[in-house]
C-alpha cells in the first residue's frame, strides 16, 4: 500500500534535472541578470542614421534621469555629445552616460545604438519543468547541397547560416525540422539549431517561438533536447528583432519543456 | 565561526589529497577530451598541461567545497568538487553571446603512456569537410615523452601539442588550454587517416588526410587578408585609459607602423607576441612603432578592459593597447573597413611611413614556421624604414 503511493508521489514528481543542465541554467541566468550588455537589460535599439537624442522625453530614445545627449555621425566615427563633453563611441564597448550603457553594432546606414539599463531590475523567465521524454536521439538527415541562407540568430543579429539537413521527431503526427549551422564569432565552432515553434506558444512560451541546439551523439546520430530550448533575445526585450519563424518548424504538439515566457 | 573554521580545516585536509598528476577530461558531445593536471598542496596552485607543456593557473582556491582552478588569462575557471580520487565539475567562461560550460573530471594519477603507430607518424595533409566547402591542414605526428602527440597547421595559425590517448591505430587528442577547446580523433585505414575534428562543446568536422607529398597544402599567410591601399589606413579607438588614440596621433605620424589585430582570449595572440616585442625592441629608436588593436570576448569594457591590461603586463608590453572591438570578423570590418578577410587571430599589418597599408600576415605559425615569420617581419621592418616618405 505504503509502495504503491510512493510510486504514485513519484510518478508526479518532476524529474530531476541533470546537473550538467543544471549548471548551465545557472551560468545563463547568471549572465542575464549581471551583465552590462544582458538583453535583459535592453531599453532601446535604433538605426543611427542622421544623429539620435538621447535623454529628453521629445527626444528619440527619452531616458528618465538623462540630460539631452546626442549620437553623431563624426568623420570615420560615431561621436557621443553631452554636456560639456564630446567623445567618440567604438563598437562593441559599451559607452556609458549615468546609469546607461550605449553600444555599436553594423556599420554604415545600417548602424544601430543599443541602450542598456539595469539588468538586475528584472528577472529571467524560468525554465519548465525537466521532462526527459522530450529528449530525441536520431540522424541528420543531410542535404546533398546545402545552401548558404541568412538568418537573424537568436540574438537578434544577422547571421550567414548554412542549411545543413532535417530532423525528424514523432511529435505532432511526425515533424520534420529544418537544421541550419550557425557560426560561433571569433572561434571554429558553430551551433546545429532548430528555431520550431510549438503549442505552447503564448501560452507559457514566447509567441514567437523558440532555439534549441542539435547536440552531436555518438553512432553518427544526434540528440535534440526540448529541456535545452531557450527564447531568442526578442523575448528578453522587444527591443531585438525576432527571427521570421522558420518554414516547415511548427510542432503540433505541446513542447512543455525548456525557456518559459511570461509577459 | 566553528563552521568557517571546520570549513578550513576539511578545505586543508582536501588540499593535502589534491597533490600530484591528475589525468583530466573534458566531456565533449563527441567524446572526452584529455589533458593533463599538476596539483599542488602546500602552498595551493596547480597547472593544466597539454603534453609537456604545461601552464600555471592564475589561482587555485576552495569556495566553500568547490576547487576553483582558475585561467584569468581567458576569463575562464573550473570548478570541480572532489570525491576520494576523483573531481568532477565544469569548465566555464563567458563570451559575447553568454556563457560557455562544459563537463570536466579528472581521476588521480597519470594517464598511461600510448605512444603512436610508426605508420601515423610524420606529416599529413587534411582536407576538413565543412558544409560550403573543404578546408585544408597539414597534421604532424610525433611520439614524445608523454606519448603520441599532433600538431595542425591551418592558413591562419598552428595549434599544439594534441596530447592523449591511441589505441592500435586510432586516436584521440586533445588541446585544452583554458580557451580552446578542441579534440582530433582518427583511425589509419590503409593509408589513409580519416576522424572527426571537435571544436567546443557540440561542433564537429570531418576530415581525411594523407601523407604530405611535399608541395604545399596550404595558402600563403600574406595571401589571407588584403587592404585599400589607394589611402592611409584609418582608425580610431580607445586605448586601456579611455583616451582616444587615432591613426594621425603625433606618436605614430610619419613612422613605420605594424598593427597587431590581437585579443587576450586567444591563445596563438599570447604566442606571437614576444615576436612583436623583439621587432619593437630592434626597431623602435630607428622609427618603428607598434600599436596593439584589442578585439576582446565579451563587449563589458570592464571585463575586456582589465583583461587587455593582464595581456599587456603579461609581457611588459611598452606599446599602446587599444580596445578596438569584439572577436568576430563583423565588428573587425566595422571597425577596419579598408581591410578585407582579416579572419585570423592575430593578423599584422604593416604601415609604411605614409600611413598606407604596406603588408600582412594573417596568424601566427610558431612550430612550423615561427622563424621564417620572424626574418620576413624583420625584413619588411627594415624595408619600410628605408623609406624616408613623411605623411
Amino acid at each position: 500500500m505504503l509502495a504503491g503511493v510512493l510510486i504514485l508521489l513519484a510518478r508526479n514528481l518532476p524529474a530531476q534535472v541533470p546537473p550538467d543542465l543544471a549548471t548551465e541554467r545557472a551560468g545563463y541566468t547568471a549572465w542575464l541578470k549581471t551583465a552590462p550588455n544582458s538583453p535583459l537589460a535592453a531599453i532601446a535599439n535604433q538605426t543611427v542614421g542622421t544623429g539620435l537624442r538621447l535623454g529628453p522625453p521629445d527626444s528619440d530614445i527619452p531616458l528618465a534621469g538623462l540630460p539631452e545627449h546626442q549620437v553623431l555621425p563624426g568623420g570615420t566615427t560615431l561621436m557621443v555629445k553631452g554636456p560639456g563633453f564630446e567623445r567618440p563611441i567604438s563598437r562593441g564597448h559599451p559607452f556609458r552616460i549615468g546609469r546607461y550603457a550605449l553600444y555599436l553594432s553594423g556599420n554604415g546606414t545600417g548602424t544601430t545604438l543599443t541602450v542598456f539599463g539595469d539588468s538586475s531590475a528584472k528577472d529571467p523567465p524560468g525554465y519548465y519543468d525537466y521532462d526527459p521524454s522530450l529528449v530525441f536521439r536520431g540522424p541528420l538527415m543531410r542535404l546533398e547541397h546545402p545552401q548558404g541562407v541568412r538568418v537573424l540568430a537568436s540574438d537578434g543579429m544577422d547571421a550567414e547560416a548554412t542549411e545543413v539537413g532535417s530532423f525528424s521527431i514523432p511529435l505532432g503526427g511526425g515533424t520534420q525540422l529544418r537544421v541550419l549551422r550557425i557560426p560561433v564569432a571569433g572561434s571554429e565552432e558553430s551551433d546545429l539549431e532548430i528555431f520550431f515553434q510549438d503549442e505552447t506558444n503564448d501560452k507559457g512560451s514566447y509567441p514567437a517561438g523558440r532555439f534549441v541546439s542539435l547536440i552531436p551523439a555518438a553512432g553518427g546520430q544526434f540528440r535534440l533536447d526540448f529541456n535545452r530550448a531557450r527564447n531568442p533575445y526578442c523575448a528578453y526585450s522587444a527591443v531585438y528583432p525576432c527571427p521570421a519563424p522558420w518554414r516547415g518548424n511548427a510542432i503540433h504538439a505541446e513542447i512543455r519543456a525548456g525557456e518559459r515566457y511570461s509577459k | 565561526m566553528k563552521l568557517v573554521l571546520l570549513l578550513q580545516v576539511l578545505s586543508a585536509a582536501s588540499s593535502a589529497h589534491l597533490n600530484g598528476p591528475w589525468s583530466a577530461a573534458l566531456d565533449l558531445a563527441g567524446g572526452q577530451l584529455p589533458f593533463d593536471l599538476n596539483m599542488r598542496s602546500s602552498p595551493l596552485g596547480g597547472q593544466l598541461c597539454n603534453a609537456n607543456t604545461c601552464q600555471p593557473f592564475s589561482s587555485v582556491r576552495w569556495q566553500r567545497d568547490t576547487l576553483l582552478l582558475e585561467m584569468a588569462d581567458y576569463a575562464a575557471a573550473i570548478k570541480a568538487t572532489v570525491h576520494g580520487d576523483s573531481l568532477t565539475g565544469f569548465y566555464h567562461n563567458v563570451g559575447s553571446r553568454g556563457p560557455r560550460t562544459i563537463p570536466f573530471r579528472a581521476s588521480r594519477g597519470r594517464r598511461p603512456i600510448t605512444p603512436g603507430p610508426r605508420q601515423l607518424l610524420g606529416s599529413w595533409n587534411a582536407t576538413f569537410f565543412q558544409d560550403l566547402g573543404t578546408s585544408p591542414r597539414v597534421f604532424e605526428f610525433s611520439n614524445g615523452r608523454r606519448g603520441l602527440e599532433a600538431r595542425i597547421s591551418s592558413n591562419t595559425s598552428d595549434y599544439g601539442p594534441f596530447a592523449g590517448t591511441t589505441m592500435a591505430d586510432s586516436f584521440a587528442l586533445g588541446l585544452f588550454d583554458g580557451s580552446f577547446v578542441y579534440l582530433l580523433t582518427g583511425k589509419l585505414v590503409g593509408d589513409t587517416l580519416r576522424g572527426i575534428f571537435h571544436a567546443g562543446l557540440k561542433s564537429q568536422t570531418p576530415w581525411v588526410a594523407v601523407r604530405s607529398s611535399g608541395s604545399p597544402h596550404l595558402r600563403s599567410p600574406t595571401e589571407i587578408s588584403s587592404a585599400d591601399t589607394s589611402q592611409p589606413l584609418r582608425f580610431g579607438f580607445p586605448d586601456l585609459s579611455g583616451r582616444m588614440f587615432r591613426s594621425d596621433d603625433p606618436r605614430i605620424r610619419g613612422k613605420v607602423v605594424l598593427l597587431e589585430i590581437l585579443g587576450s582570449w586567444c591563445p596563438t595572440c599570447h604566442e606571437a607576441t614576444p615576436t612583436l616585442l623583439r621587432l619593437y625592441q630592434r626597431y623602435h629608436s630607428r622609427g618603428l612603432e607598434v600599436i596593439g588593436l584589442a578585439f576582446e570576448a565579451t563587449g563589458d569594457t570592464a571585463v575586456d578592459a582589465a583583461q587587455a591590461r593582464r595581456f599587456r603586463d603579461k609581457f611588459n608590453i611598452p606599446f599602446p593597447i587599444l580596445l578596438a572591438g569584439v572577436n568576430d570578423e563583423q565588428s573587425i570590418a566595422e571597425a577596419l573597413p579598408q581591410l578585407r578577410d582579416v579572419t585570423a587571430f592575430p593578423t599584422t599589418v604593416f604601415l609604411g611611413r605614409d600611413g598606407r597599408v604596406r603588408w600582412m600576415y594573417a596568424g601566427y605559425h610558431g612550430f612550423s614556421r615561427g622563424k621564417e615569420r620572424l626574418l620576413e617581419f624583420d625584413k619588411q621592418v627594415v624595408r619600410l624604414l628605408s623609406e624616408h616618405q613623411r605623411r
